[in-house]
């Protein structure tokens, strides 16, 4: 089956003018395939370039050389690397979507309206979306107190379940996840858990950073082992997180 | 892309202007090193405006861009470095030196603004083309009331009907979160935040498409500018609005634009979206002004 996320050869360097035009060599030449279906965890010690992968495909980061190639939902084929600005924009939220720790919900919205918009978004009609949104809130034990509170006056914690909820109402077909359970306590963090564990099995192609190797074992289909912008290891969680130090 | 509102290669000059001066200026005239120039445009680097051969200063050069349907523009950049100058020239407070603008709205896309005449770039400010000014004193009459202020553009644009004129800007007010009991108050008797709100709802009047902003909240306590900031995103996204917005602070740009332009001494030095200029600037000079932002 063609891969929805197809990367190739993935160079990212930053040049730092003020550091008398220093060179940073992110990421060396990596190449990874994402399936539908399939969660692929990347691992290895900070500083290794994980991130770096997930921002290249977002596009917030400028790749440097080699193609990021995503299978769009029409079976036409994009390369990210290369796509106009305002074209990634147009992907952004309906085929790729990106979660991270430090995404901050938008303000003046509800939590309900913020979940529900995302499901319009990704094409559901309103009503349907509604009682998606309301349902992604519950599974991910937001209190329903808070359902019709802005965003910007919840917890950290809270808003990033709201920021969860809305990017897998209506699952993109590619998602990024980085870290998405750093700020959370023990009984919240399962239910995300749950939550990212049934992605896959919606179709989703899920390229995820998570530091916990326990966490590893758990969501991903397939690990990647990066060090110092390179990959090391490509296999099982079993396999590779027995031999593997990750830190 | 299908745009709302087409720039090509503008440019503003003062002072008569010379064939050489678009290569005497801008960031890369006389410099060794265009990483070396300054971010303090009061530094030397502000010379690299004025042309050193006819002394004319170039405010603006070879500025394009487009903006899409229901998408937000914005351009970032110091004070000097042209970014209002291009706004209020598309605005047609500015004439032109050179270069070209197109909405869509306006015969298809196919008459060039910058060749209309006074009256009918009047008329488009009453039409297709709303503004809306860092200084509300520029954008309205604050002697009048905030209705009177609405209205204006109404009667311009042709409407007759005092009942109809009233009642659309009792809905804008209403919409722009101004008190609708306080319509018939004279706009100097009004906060900055509340002058800001009858400017926008001034600027929406005759429903254009393409509304640009200069500095919209530049002037206002942060919490009050966060609320102005919200009701602009909320309205344009509602309304399907192509916006270009014009702000030195990145807190602006990330809350509205989705796509960046940089602009440095009346130049564009970089343009990509809103996350990977704040995160991966690629120019020396964004690099500093991002850097200064932190």
């Amino acid at each position: 089956m063609d891969p929805v996320l197809d990367i190739r050869g993935l160079r990212k360097t930053f040049t730092l003018h003020a550091a008398g035009n220093r060179k940073v060599e992110a990421l060396r030449g990596v190449s990874l395939r994402v399936a539908a279906g399939e969660h692929v965890a990347l691992a290895g010690p900070s500083g290794a370039g994980k991130s770096s992968v997930l921002k290249c495909v977002y596009r917030t980061y400028l790749p440097s050389a080699g193609a990021i190639h995503l299978r769009r939902a029409g079976g036409t084929s994009v390369d990210l690397a290369r796509l106009p600005d305002h074209e990634i924009a147009g992907l952004r939220h309906t085929e790729i979507a990106y979660v991270s720790q430090f995404l901050r919900a938008e303000p003046r919205r509800t939590a309900l309206t913020v979940v529900a918009r995302a499901g319009m978004r990704g094409g559901m009609a309103a009503d349907l979306a509604a009682q998606a949104a309301a349902e992604a809130l519950g599974r991910l034990r937001l209190d329903r107190s808070l359902w019709d509170t802005h965003p910007i006056l919840l917890s950290g914690g809270e808003q990033q379940r709201v920021n969860l909820a809305a990017a897998t109402i209506a699952p993109a077909r590619l998602l990024l996840l980085d870290e998405p359970v750093a700020a959370l306590d023990a009984a919240n963090r399962r239910a995300v858990l749950d939550l990212v564990t049934s992605l896959p099995t919606r179709g989703a192609a899920v390229l995820s950073v998570f530091h916990d190797p326990d966490i590893l074992h758990r969501v991903a289909t397939r690990v990647i082992l990066l060090h110092a912008g390179q990959i090391t290891a490509d296999g099982a969680p079993a396999d590779l997180l027995a031999t593997a130090d990750l830190r | 892309m299908s745009w709302a509102l087409r720039v090509a290669g503008l440019g503003v000059i003062y002072g008569g202007g010379c064939d050489r001066c678009p290569e005497r200026t801008g960031p890369a005239a006389g410099a060794a090193d265009p990483g070396l120039d300054a971010v303090d445009a009061s530094g030397p680097g502000a010379s690299r405006v004025v042309c050193d051969r006819c002394g004319s200063v170039v405010a603006a050069w070879d500025v394009s861009f487009e903006v899409a349907p229901g998408e937000s523009l914005g351009v970032i950049g110091e004070s000097g470095s042209g970014k209002s100058t291009v706004l209020r020239t598309i605005a047609g407070d500015l004439t032109p030196w050179a270069g070209a603008a197109w909405l869509a709205a306006l015969d298809g896309g196919a008459t060039d603004l910058f060749t209309l005449d006074r009256a009918a770039r009047r008329r488009l400010r009453a039409g297709d083309l709303g503004m809306v000014y860092q200084d509300p004193a520029e954008g309205l009459d604050l002697e009048i009331s905030a209705g009177g202020n609405v209205i204006e553009p109404l009667t311009a644009a042709g409407w007759r009907h005092f009942v109809r004129m009233r009642s659309r800007a009792a809905e804008l007010l209403g919409r722009t979160e101004v008190p609708v009991d306080r319509m018939d108050d004279l706009v100097h008797t009004f906060s900055g935040g509340m002058r800001q709100r009858v400017q926008i709802a001034k600027a929406l009047a005759t429903s254009p498409g393409v509304v640009l902003l200069d500095e919209p909240t530049s002037g206002l306590d942060a919490s009050v500018a966060a609320g102005v900031l919200d009701l602009i995103r909320e309205l344009s996204e509602e309304l399907g609005l192509a916006t270009v917005v014009v702000s030195h602070d990145f807190q602006v740009m990330h809350m509205l634009a989705r796509r960046v332009l940089v602009m440095h001494h009346g130049r564009v030095v970089e343009e990509g979206l809103t996350d990977q200029l704040l995160e991966d600037p690629q120019h020396p000079y964004s690099q500093r002004l991002v850097a200064a932002a932190r």
